[in-house]
């Protein structure tokens, strides 16, 4: 049921994969090696998209509807054409292509045409001589938009009372279904049932480079600089939105002041909105987002309603596990459909459970839209089903810890869609390991009580997170390598830096292999001249990315072999490549530079050019049972959490963290635990203080004065992590993703960890310390009467 | 004319005092930049719209820490990052210093000034309730002369105060306290640091013979402007100074406040909060 499909074509890719898999001593793999950009960011020498100067620049802002659902009937550019630095109003009339930016369902415009949906929907954008006056000219554009009957609560939209797509007839974009076993019949034999309704707010990306992009029109077609994340995808949509073939586009890659998944989803549409302008006014075009037009109107985190049922045995086997999921779409489906498959899939935390029932529903509402962020769609879940496991184990009157080693997935294990595991499964070694390093029996023991007004507590969080695209959505990865004739070599991939630190990353890959020094390596990313590598999301710029980069290394290192055995009078396997030589590994002294190698190639008629295509092999499944195939591995994560909190205040202080990941082989371990670092931080905000408000749609705080985004003061101490290297056959050197996994489990780890210091278990984020201090006031409350 | 973001106004600049009451006496629709870190925010996001902006953050001679035999001396454009580092202060104005040491960030305390941060009259303003303990006044000068008025007389709401048209505060004056003083100062954010304050307060307390002789108790963010807390204050006055007079004494702050809700908190958790803070910070006024 759960076979994968392995491809005759790709058999030689398989072999070369196995190859590295079972390689045991390296010179760069699993080195810390520093980040070949740190220096450029570090001087200042860095070029983002606003260093961009060309000719004839001219500059744009988008306008926005101040009402979040209404009857556009009408823009004009008003007193803003008077200005003398005014240059034109763009609006949906001026696309030459389809005004369609929508990513899996086409339900969304570039700029918006007859209706609005949200509050801080682009509706125009105004293009300007002057940065400066871009923003005061959109100020003076006339938009008029009659207000229509808004729905802001998701749940409320489920009555389809205000549509806002009404050619759907519904505010369902879709509905998603995992099913194994019976669980209607478990939850009633069941020895123990808990039941709970948790919910999370949005979040926002908050980077510290809000959006951007520079369309450069040229021959027939257009240039475009962009932080975006997929420059594939950014020349697919920029192409149909201007009308012309995907190859008179060009994506450029500047350095990116973050991404985590936001400008995945972004950049497409804002490199779309600058083309539209550019290609009007046959100028290049540089549009910016502000501060506030990227809260008001980039998409952020979905909101999600989780309706929670799970049952165990008296003996601590989990039996059953029963969701409701509701995911808030906002205004257009745009990743929703996924998140919420990756949710639905994810339901059941990394436990085998023998009955599952999840049900999903993605919701339209009239507010700004869901999208990418690393966790996609799971750290929601996870903190429903995390907390729950802490629940239930209450109930049953077991560790929360032995509770989670009963039923935690190991190789063999069948998930929720009744896969079956194969391999890659180390998260019971990681729980053993972390739960030793925080001593859990101890602290679990010591904490729970109130000493002088502070309370502590430990928790401890599981979360696992299906690595490349699901089910069967074809995945693949590519990279071009060439080698010069004087031995340097560059590699072309669509993987995008932007700050994680991947393109590092990537190189370690290509020197070990072929043995040459790491600086003589130059890696173009990010661009669309490279072939199609996918996206840089879902973990997967390292371990997708250095698939590719190792088939392509793997193939020119053949060559090289190949025609060095004949040098070297040896076989073709005893030919090694090590530090910029190409030697007999039973005779080192009979030995040829890499350079020389690389001459006598070129003499000898070897293609010192490869590309590493590579397809990830992909199973069924089937919807109509909601069973089989789900993702091609996992990746799996701990963390334990000790925290503080001011019981007269609720103020929570995250004390410590300790983490562990199984995401296969480790490419570098200083990068791996960046990664950790910033994902925790990221995770505390998501579940402490990052809180997006709403009045009627628009959002109150769209500053950093208000949302409040973890500082350098925040950060707790995090102990070195725990890595469990569960190689992975289809990665490179066994490599799985990580650069998601340490922000999913973060919400559950801090709620657990404030359900044992309080007894008071928050059922939902951010859990500010307000509503933790009117939570506890209540329980007060109660005990008392 | 300069156009900016979104506004037109005219800029003016001035180093000496005596031409800047000069202009001011003449344009006394002017709006005063010194540090600009509440100013340039409130224009972005259109709350105020001067015409005419007087830039005078170089009006050095309005920038010092002084001390002489009675009272401390504070120019109004000494910045936050100056009182921070200044011995003066950390000894003769204990809870403005610990005010100023958590004071936003390290780049907005270094432009941002006490006299900015004191005519902005935001509720929430973290010098206000230490300057008030400490008994401070405000020196106002215009053309004409001079005035001295108290701190907690110098706010009338939100964004208000008594400053007059042409009018610019030029100084802080800290009278020295005498032995026996006790000083604390306490704010509570949303996070651990960079914060606006949910709730601050601080308490000047001065204990004789195991009784509270005289005690100043104020308060930020729980009221239209800073205020005093008279009922803690009547309450504990002359009362022996224990913990169970204190906690007693710190219910009685509901009623000198009138909070609201707000983006960053409910009228219900500031009043919760008031009477948590007072307490601590009488405590800590016990035990230091």
């Amino acid at each position: 049921m759960s076979s994968i499909t392995l491809l005759e074509s790709q058999k030689d890719e398989y072999s070369i994969l196995d190859q590295w898999i079972k390689a045991k001593e390296f010179v760069y793999v699993g080195r810390g090696i520093n980040r070949i950009d740190a220096l450029d960011k570090v001087l200042g020498r860095s070029k983002y998209v606003e260093d961009y100067l060309v000719e004839g620049l001219t500059f744009a802002r988008i306008v926005k509807s101040n009402i979040p659902h209404g009857i556009l009937e009408s823009i004009n550019p008003g007193k803003a054409s008077q200005h003398p630095d005014f240059i034109t109003l763009v609006t949906s009339k001026d696309i030459p292509g389809l005004n369609q930016v929508g990513y899996y369902i086409p339900d969304q415009p570039a700029l918006a045409e007859k209706k609005v949906r949200f509050h801080g929907e682009p509706v125009a954008l105004v293009v300007s001589s002057k940065p400066k006056s871009a923003e005061e000219l959109r100020e003076l554009v006339e938009v008029v938009i009659k207000p229509i009957r808004a729905v802001f609560d998701p749940l409320e939209a489920l009555k389809d009372e205000v549509l806002v797509h009404e050619e759907n007839r519904s505010n369902v974009v879709l509905k998603t279904r995992v099913r194994k076993g019976d669980s209607s019949r478990a939850l009633q034999e069941s020895d123990y049932v808990v039941e709970g309704t948790y919910k999370t707010g949005y979040q926002d990306h908050a980077y510290l480079e809000t959006e951007g992009a520079l369309a450069i029109p040229s021959d027939g077609g257009m240039t475009v600089i962009l932080p975006g994340q997929y420059p594939h995808l950014a020349q697919a949509i920029i192409s149909r939105v201007l009308g012309v073939s995907q190859s008179k586009v060009r994506i450029i890659q500047p350095v990116i002041g973050g991404g985590f998944g936001g400008k995945d989803d972004m950049e497409p549409i804002v490199g779309a909105q600058a083309a539209i302008a550019a290609y009007k006014i046959r100028r290049p075009v540089l549009l910016t987002y502000s501060r506030e037009d990227s809260f008001t109107s980039h998409c952020k985190r979905d909101p999600a309603i989780i309706k929670y049922r799970s049952g165990a045995s008296r003996d601590g086997r989990l039996t059953v596990v029963d969701v409701d999921i509701i995911f808030d779409a906002g205004a257009y489906a745009n990743r929703g459909p996924f998140t919420l498959w990756r949710a639905t899939v994810h339901a059941t935390g990394p436990y085998e459970v023998p009955n599952v029932d999840v049900r999903g529903m993605l919701v339209y509402t009239n507010k700004v839209y869901q999208g990418s962020f690393r966790g996609f769609g799971n750290p929601q879940i996870q903190f429903a089903a995390e907390r729950q496991m802490d629940e239930l184990a209450e109930r049953i009157g077991i560790d929360p810890l032995e509770f989670r080693l009963k039923n935690i997935l190991k190789p063999g294990s069948k998930i929720s869609t009744n896969q079956v595991l194969e391999d890659s499964v180390g998260i019971a070694d990681a729980l053993i390991k972390v739960a030793e390093r925080c001593s859990w029996a101890d602290k679990r023991k010591a904490y729970g009580k109130i000493v002088d007004g502070k309370a502590r507590g430990l928790g401890l969080a599981c979360a696992w997170h299906g690595i490349s695209t699901s089910r069967g959505v074809p995945d693949w990865c590519n990279a071009y390598l060439n080698v010069a004739k004087d031995g340097s070599i560059t590699i072309y991939t669509g993987v995008v830096e932007m700050g994680q630190g991947t393109h590092t990353g990537l190189l370690q890959i290509a020197a070990e292999i072929l043995g040459v020094p790491f600086e003589k390596i130059n890696l173009i990313g990010g661009t669309s001249d490279a072939p199609d590598t996918g996206a840089t999301h879902g973990s997967r710029g390292a371990s997708f990315g250095g698939i590719s980069v190792a088939i392509a290394a793997t193939k020119i290192r053949r060559r090289v072999q190949k025609v060095a055995s004949r040098i070297l009078g040896c076989s073709l396997e005893d030919v090694e490549l090590k530090d910029g030589w190409v030697y007999n590994r039973h005779k080192p002294e009979m030995r040829i530079t890499w350079e020389e190698a690389v001459k006598r190639c070129y003499a000898e008629g070897e293609d010192m050019a490869a590309t590493g295509y590579f397809y990830m092999p992909k199973g069924k499944f089937d919807e109509e049972k909601g069973q089989g195939f789900a993702y091609i591995v996992f990746s799996y994560m701990v963390v334990a959490v000790e925290v503080e909190i001011d019981v007269e205040t609720g103020l929570t202080r995250v004390v410590k963290v300790w983490p562990a990941i199984c995401a296969g082989r480790i490419i570098n371990p200083r990068l791996a635990t960046t990664q950790i670092h910033g994902a925790v931080l990221q995770g505390i905000g998501y579940t402490l203080t990052e809180e997006v408000k709403l009045e009627d749609g628009r959002i109150i705080n769209p500053n950093f004065t208000d949302y409040l985004v973890p500082t350098i003061a925040d950060l707790p101490e995090i102990e070195e992590p725990i890595f469990v290297e569960d190689l992975f056959r289809f990665g490179p050197f066994g490599a799985k993703g990580l650069a998601e996994m340490a922000l999913i489990p973060i919400p559950a780890a801090i709620t657990n960890a404030i359900k044992h210091a309080l007894g008071i278990g928050p059922s939902e984020i951010p859990c500010s310390s307000e509503k933790l201090f009117l939570e506890m006031s209540k329980a007060m409350k109660k005990t008392r009467s | 004319m300069i156009e900016g973001n979104l506004l037109k106004f005219n800029y003016y600049r001035f180093t000496c005092l005596e031409d800047l009451l000069k202009f001011l006496y003449e344009n006394p629709d002017s709006k005063l930049l010194a540090g600009g870190t509440d100013l340039i925010v409130q224009m972005r996001s259109k709350k105020i719209k001067p015409d005419k902006i007087v830039d005078i953050s170089r009006v050095s001679e309005l920038r010092y820490i002084e001390e002489d035999k009675d009272s401390i001396k504070i120019g109004a454009l000494t910045t936050i990052e100056e009182l921070k580092n200044s011995v003066i202060i950390k000894k003769w104005a204990p809870p403005l210093w610990t005010a100023v040491k958590d004071f936003a960030t390290w780049q907005v305390r270094n432009i941002a000034t006490i006299g900015g941060n004191i005519c902005n009259a935001s509720p929430a303003a973290d010098t206000a309730p230490p300057l008030i303990v400490l008994r401070s006044k405000l020196r106002l000068r215009d053309l004409k002369g001079q005035r001295l008025v108290k701190v907690e007389e110098f706010f009338k709401g939100p964004g208000e105060t008594i400053i007059k048209d042409g009018e610019v505060l030029t100084e802080v004056v800290i009278p020295k306290y005498e032995e026996g003083w006790r000083f604390s100062f306490i704010k509570l954010g949303k996070r651990v640091s960079h914060i606006l304050s949910i709730v601050n307060v601080a308490v000047g307390l001065k204990r004789a013979e195991g009784k509270i002789q005289d005690i100043i108790v104020a308060l930020g963010s729980v009221a239209p402007t800073p205020i005093r807390s008279r009922s803690v204050e009547e309450y504990l006055k002359d009362r022996e100074a224990t913990y169970e007079n204190i906690d007693r004494a710190s219910l009685e702050v509901v009623k000198d406040i009138k909070p609201i809700s707000d983006v960053r908190a409910s009228a219900e958790y500031r009043v919760e909060m008031s009477k948590v803070l007072v307490r601590r910070a009488l405590r800590e006024c016990l035990t230091s």
